[in-house]
């Protein structure tokens, strides 16, 4: 009975929306009409938010007539588990898919003034789309089905790889991201039919798309950790499909971000930004749009429907194209200034962001030509790590050479820029020493790796500096650009000496016996079986000692679900902040020895350290009161 | 110039949008199914009722062979569809996957035994010959050849759409 309700619930936000949508796009604006479409927006999204909470309750309550809470989770769960449940399949995670995308339009509609030319369209727009995915959701995969009349007593249980706290906030943290750049795109969109180009749409969403890339990047980085810990991988990124769609977006949304900045400050790149803010919805979208049509198959994909594939695919369409020729025929109003000065910041941003489209634009072939592929010539193909290597590293190193150099550019003006200053050579100096002790004690043969070490070495050393100068001798500093830059610097040196340093092997070792690996002695003390709530595990215990008599012990488990059967490898990682021992367990041979993995990571904390420090440089600039 | 830039603006996703279509309309319904053909692997397992040893020359004609497991939750929702095939006649062999015995033995007495013989698989020796990935999948066994196989539960559709054209092509189970 509940579920009916919030099932009509969202049937009726669905109707709302739309009227939203077309009031705001057909009749001409005027106070009243857009207090009353705020108003109706609002009222829509309230609907929607109860339907949501009352969905978030029936997960909560095992309220297992729902087939959807049925079929994803289980009266043993943990409450918190039940209500991550919810995002653990498509029907659901759609569902919440959707009502972030509204908490977005919600949040912008309060957050804007009424007096704001371009509200009314931009909250339209946004209900246009919320109607579309609104329909896709009822329609082909409504997670409102019951089971009647007689109601299941337990639940089929949540997949228990998802049943970690990583992947329970990992999922809506990514999703805030992607559907947090309809702002800039709704907004782009209502400048473009609003038509009048003395409207600085761009000063408008910028804080808005600071707020949804730190959501995606946050997204992202979590991710990447929980498949490190909790699949077993043992890396902190594989180029699987579902990886790419997420870093496609995330790199369009770095150059919109860049852009945004040069279109405000100097109205050059206007069109430029437009197309950007269009181009990141859209792959944002194609995201939803891969892991959903079951085109592609990857540890994130969900079950295979090509009716939902097809009508995702239609409404993705018509989104992008309409609004790419709504873009083609207002081309020529948008007032760009033309004549960037070769050696000012908007050249050096107009660099960055061709670096940025190339990666973007090479990842999205790495994703598609395969499947072109296996459909004309029916052979599989894989492209992976050496095809995203090859072209990520030269062009990571290149965008950062001309970081380094863009520092003292100014604005809109050539002067200024010198191509040996004092903190240019002092940091050239830093990191030259830096990489040849670096060459000398690890001795490294690889000259890409030297080379990312090297840039990423220049670029940390120069902000550095900037910092230290604009502490103690209070010259100016974007604080914002420099922790991110700072971050970037230092992404690019763990990932390369990571890289570079990490091994991994797998022994054969007996219960109470030991191996060697590197400087570390390995000794299999026990292994017991335990129980957990819903699971059977058996747990090996391992001491690990290094030379000089330093050890720790580290416990590996393999588990067996009861209500899947599903056997997943628990980890084991000694973390100290140079490097990590990663132990896994894995099955065990005739000779009754166990199959161990062992891998010492270098740095993989710093990888992260790294993707947050450049989320957290977004959530300063969010919270700064500057007008920038 | 312009307008051959504004235009490749439209192209590219269009053509991307183009490809997609193509790939999501292509016939290719069932990505679980193979119709690889190759002969059974040799094997010498025990029967799970009996422990009496039984080999793979022992299994004569046509029949199914489904890998199933007392763990697995597909399995019994696909469990009455096979006892459906058993009914009609189609000889079903099973191979008990990664199990434990009483396990197997206490799921077949609750939920009916619709298979002919058990192969106790406990170590997966024969599955991975097979090339199984998890349970349940099912074998379409002509002649000591395997000539088709299923990745993931069998159901009404899925018999008549991936097995049952084999079955008259070859003109099994008669």
């Amino acid at each position: 009975m509940i579920v009916e309700v919030s099932h009509f619930l969202s049937i009726i936000s669905t109707g709302l929306f739309f009227l939203v949508g077309c009031f705001s796009l057909t009749i001409k604006n005027n106070s009243y009409v857009t207090s009353l479409i705020s108003r109706t927006y609002s009222h829509a999204f309230l609907f929607l938010f109860i339907s949501f909470l009352i969905y978030v309750w029936l997960a909560a309550t095992d309220n297992f007539s729902v087939q959807y809470i049925y079929n994803h989770s289980n009266s043993d769960l943990p409450v918190f588990y039940k209500i991550s449940s919810i995002w653990s399949a498509h029907e659901g995670s759609m569902f919440l898919w959707i009502f972030f995308l509204s908490v977005w339009g919600f949040v912008f509609n309060i957050a804007i003034k009424n007096n704001q030319i371009l509200k009314p369209k931009t909250i339209g727009i946004i209900s246009l789309i919320l109607v579309g995915f609104l329909l896709f959701l009822l329609i082909t995969s409504n997670p409102f089905t019951t089971i009647l009349p007689i109601a299941p007593l337990n639940g089929a249980d949540i997949n228990p790889v998802l049943q970690d706290p990583a992947l329970a906030i990992h999922p809506p943290t990514l999703y805030l991201g992607y559907v947090g750049f309809v702002i800039p795109f709704a907004c782009s969109i209502a400048f473009l039919i609003n038509g009048d180009p003395d409207i600085k749409w761009e000063k408008l969403v910028r804080k808005w798309s600071v707020s949804a890339w730190v959501f995606l990047t946050v997204g992202i980085t979590l991710g990447s950790w929980w498949a490190y810990y909790e699949l077993g991988w043992g890396g902190y990124w594989f180029w699987d499909p579902v990886e790419n769609v997420a870093l496609m977006p995330w790199l369009a949304a770095t150059a919109l971000l860049h852009s945004l900045n040069v279109s405000i400050k100097s109205s050059h790149l206007r069109t430029w930004t437009i197309l950007l803010s269009i181009t990141v919805f859209s792959l944002s979208l194609f995201g939803a749009f891969i892991v959903r049509s079951g085109i592609i198959d990857s540890v994130h994909s969900f079950a295979n429907d090509p009716q939902r594939g097809l009508y995702l695919l239609a409404f993705i369409s018509v989104i992008v194209l309409s609004s790419l020729c709504l873009f083609i025929s207002r081309f020529s109003i948008i007032k760009n200034l033309s004549n960037i000065k070769i050696f000012s910041k908007e050249s050096f941003i107009s660099i960055n962001n061709i670096f940025f489209g190339t990666l973007t634009f090479s990842i999205m072939l790495g994703v598609v030509y395969p499947l072109i592929y296996e459909y004309l010539f029916d052979q599989k193909i894989s492209v992976g790590a050496p095809f995203y290597n090859a072209i990520f590293i030269p062009i990571v190193i290149l965008a950062s050479l001309f970081l380094f150099f863009s520092i003292d550019s100014k604005w809109s003006r050539n002067i200024g820029l010198k191509i040996f200053t004092k903190p240019i050579g002092l940091s050239l100096l830093l990191s030259v020493s830096v990489t040849t002790i670096i060459f000398f004690y690890f001795e490294v043969s690889k000259i890409f790796i030297l080379l990312s070490v090297f840039t990423g070495l220049l670029v940390i050393f120069r902000y550095l500096i900037e910092i230290w100068f604009s502490l103690f001798y209070k010259k100016y500093l974007n604080p914002f650009s420099a922790i991110a830059h700072l971050a970037l610097g230092l992404l690019l040196v763990s990932i390369s000496l990571n890289s570079l340093l990490s091994t991994e092997r797998a022994l054969n070792i007996k219960i109470n016996e030991f191996e060697n690996y590197k400087d570390l002695k390995i000794y299999f003390n026990d292994l017991r079986v335990n129980k957990g709530s819903n699971y059977d595990a058996i747990r090996a215990e391992f001491y690990i000692e290094d030379k000089k008599g330093n050890g720790f012990n580290l416990s590996p488990e393999k588990r067996r679900y009861f209500t899947r059967g599903q056997i997943t490898t628990e980890t084991a990682i000694h973390v100290t902040p140079i490097k990590d021992v990663y132990l896994t367990i894995g099955d065990q041979l005739d000779d009754g020895s166990w199959i161990v993995n062992i891998q010492i990571n270098f740095l993989i904390r710093w990888i992260w350290f790294s993707a947050f420090l450049m989320a957290f440089a977004g959530i300063i600039l969010i919270s700064s009161r500057r007008r920038i | 110039m312009k307008k051959l830039l504004q235009l490749s603006i439209i192209i590219l996703p269009v053509s991307f949008f183009l490809i997609f279509f193509i790939l999501l309309t292509e016939e290719n319904q069932f990505p679980g199914a193979d119709y690889r053909e190759f002969d059974l692997p040799v094997f010498e397992l025990k029967i799970l009722n009996n422990d009496v040893s039984i080999a793979n020359s022992d299994l004569e004609g046509d029949y199914v062979m489904n890998v199933w497991a007392s763990w697995c939750i597909t399995c019994r929702i696909e469990h009455p569809y096979l006892a459906s095939l058993a009914k009609n006649g189609i000889p079903i062999i099973g191979i008990n996957y990664k199990d434990e015995k009483i396990d197997a033995l206490e799921w077949l007495s609750k939920y009916g035994n619709p298979y002919q013989v058990i192969v106790q698989d406990y170590k997966g020796t024969l599955a991975l010959d097979m090339g199984v990935t998890g349970a349940p999948e099912t074998f379409l066994v002509n002649k000591g050849k395997i000539v088709a196989h299923y990745e993931g539960e069998i159901n009404d559709y899925v018999w008549n759409q991936v097995f049952d054209p084999i079955i008259q092509e070859r003109g099994m189970f008669k």
